[in-house]
């Protein structure tokens, strides 16, 4: 599997750019690097409120939340939530927290 | 995100209608099959336009769909239709460029020898066959999709240049149970099947999977959350009750670490006697027939043959107008099962949860013999 390199820190990602290691593995410069993957130009609160939502849910449960949990509990709408991550919150939010690759036929 | 242009749909349907066909909308008053793959219909204002459909591979590339539109170019002002059986229609409006229109069809041919535009697929004969990735794109495959229906369609090409059948006999195939277009609702259909359970990979598997999705994806309920020690480090994983695996691969769908796919396990089931039109009867969905053939690659022998020894069986036994699951209904499946000469075996009886309503709760059966197959 791919390693990439940011800022000093390696990354075991698999081919589509997810982080192979986990939540073990996730850290700050993760963040930053998946940032300028994506094109946002800066991390607001909202974001990070997205990822906070995303990550706790997952210790809690072992699963992603469904798009309508994470609706319901960050309060932002599916459109606010493309606008804050443009592949939206699989490909683009659930990569920058760390989850795993979302599976099923998508 | 700059000057991206989204939610526009596809473009509006009626800009690509032939001039004869925006013009009669609505007004067809009728049509009748001329030659196998030749259409004619009669609009009301007095217009009539042929119609030549071709087989295709469904899988093609750009100069593949180049020389299609040459043709369309050529004969039929650049019009030119798909079906929803993927086979592809030229609309012509006169019979002198008809003529013309098939020869130059006929005409064409790949280096190997296989035919590029195959007339025929109308009527009550066997038309393209409904198909998936298979080995050229998919992941959770048992068996190739392509390689199959070229091999089937090769040794039933008579039946798609002609309309000698009791009724149309519609061929699906699927390469795994997630049964992607119609196996679970056609005449005939050839399906992927696996025959033993995943493996597992505990060393990434929590890593890259989400348990309680890989546990809700089991329909029997033969997986369970585990942990196990690896260089001493716990890890959380799960294990799978072998005796409760029916290897659909679901849980490999959910879980890249629980891969299934086996070179001498996998092999295709074939099964019968679905429809989904609703013409004298109800829809039906396909049964199981065969459980299991082996993967034979390139030609699939074993596979070719069977389908045509049902096809051949049910030609010679049903009445007109007879799907092949109207028949099977009609003399009963223990008589399908003697005539096209198929060993019954336990597999093919249903256990799965609803199954009580499958099985035979009533004195009425014929006495058949039990078939033994070299």
């Amino acid at each position: 599997m791919p390693v990439v390199e940011y800022k000093g820190k390696k990354f075991e990602v698999d081919e589509d750019g997810f982080l192979l290691g986990g939540l073990d593995a996730w850290c700050m410069e993760w963040v930053e690097y998946v940032k300028q993957l994506e094109g946002i130009e800066e991390l607001t609160d909202e974001h990070w409120k997205v990822i906070k939502v995303l990550q706790d849910y997952y210790k809690k449960n072992g699963v992603a939340p469904m798009v309508r949990v994470l609706s319901k509990v960050t309060g932002y709408p599916l459109k606010k939530i493309y606008e804050l991550f443009p592949s939206g919150p699989g490909k683009g939010a659930c990569k920058m927290a760390g989850l795993p690759k979302p599976t099923g036929c998508v | 995100m700059e000057n991206r242009i989204t939610d526009i749909g596809p473009p509006y349907y009626a800009q690509f209608f032939p001039p004869v066909i925006k013009k009669n909308y609505g007004k067809w008053k009728s049509h009748e099959i001329i030659e196998p793959g030749v259409l004619k219909y009669t609009s009301e204002t007095g217009d009539v336009v042929y119609v030549v459909r071709v087989g295709t591979p469904r899988l093609a590339t750009t100069d593949y769909i180049r020389e299609v539109c040459e043709i369309a170019d050529k004969y039929c002002d650049g019009y030119v239709r798909w079906t929803t059986r993927n086979n592809i229609e030229f609309h012509v409006t006169d019979e002198e460029t008809l003529r013309a229109l098939k020869e130059d069809l006929k005409s064409r041919k790949h280096p190997g020898g296989s035919y590029k535009f195959p007339i025929g697929g109308t009527g009550a004969g066997v038309t393209n066959i409904v198909h998936t990735q298979g080995w050229v794109h998919c992941h959770t495959p048992a068996i190739d999709a392509s390689g199959i229906v070229k091999a089937v369609m090769d040794d039933l090409i008579d039946y798609f240049e002609s309309m000698t059948l009791p009724a149309q006999v519609r061929i699906a195939l699927a390469c795994c149970l997630n049964m992607c277009g119609a196996v679970h609702c056609s005449d005939i259909a050839i399906l992927g099947i696996h025959r033993k359970p995943p493996l597992i990979e505990d060393d990434r598997l929590e890593y890259v999977c989400e348990i309680p999705l890989v546990l809700a994806s089991c329909p029997t309920g033969a997986i369970k959350p585990a942990t196990v020690e690896i260089d001493g480090k716990k890890k959380k994983t799960v294990r799978v009750q072998e005796s409760r695996c029916m290897f659909c691969g679901n849980c490999y769908t959910m879980c890249p670490a629980m891969p299934i796919a086996d070179g001498e396990g996998d092999g295709v089931a074939i099964l019968v006697g679905g429809k989904i039109s609703n013409r004298v009867s109800a829809p039906k969905f396909s049964k199981l027939v065969i459980p299991y053939i082996p993967n034979e690659p390139p030609r699939w022998e074993t596979t070719v043959k069977w389908v045509r020894k049902i096809l051949e069986t049910y030609a010679k036994h049903a009445r007109k107008y007879e799907r092949v699951g109207e028949w099977a209904e009609r003399i009963g499946w223990e008589r399908f099962f003697e005539l096209c000469e198929i060993p019954f075996s336990s597999k093919t009886m249903d256990d799965y949860r609803l199954a009580y309503d499958t099985y035979r709760t009533s004195m009425h059966f014929r006495f058949t013999s039990h078939v033994d197959i070299k």
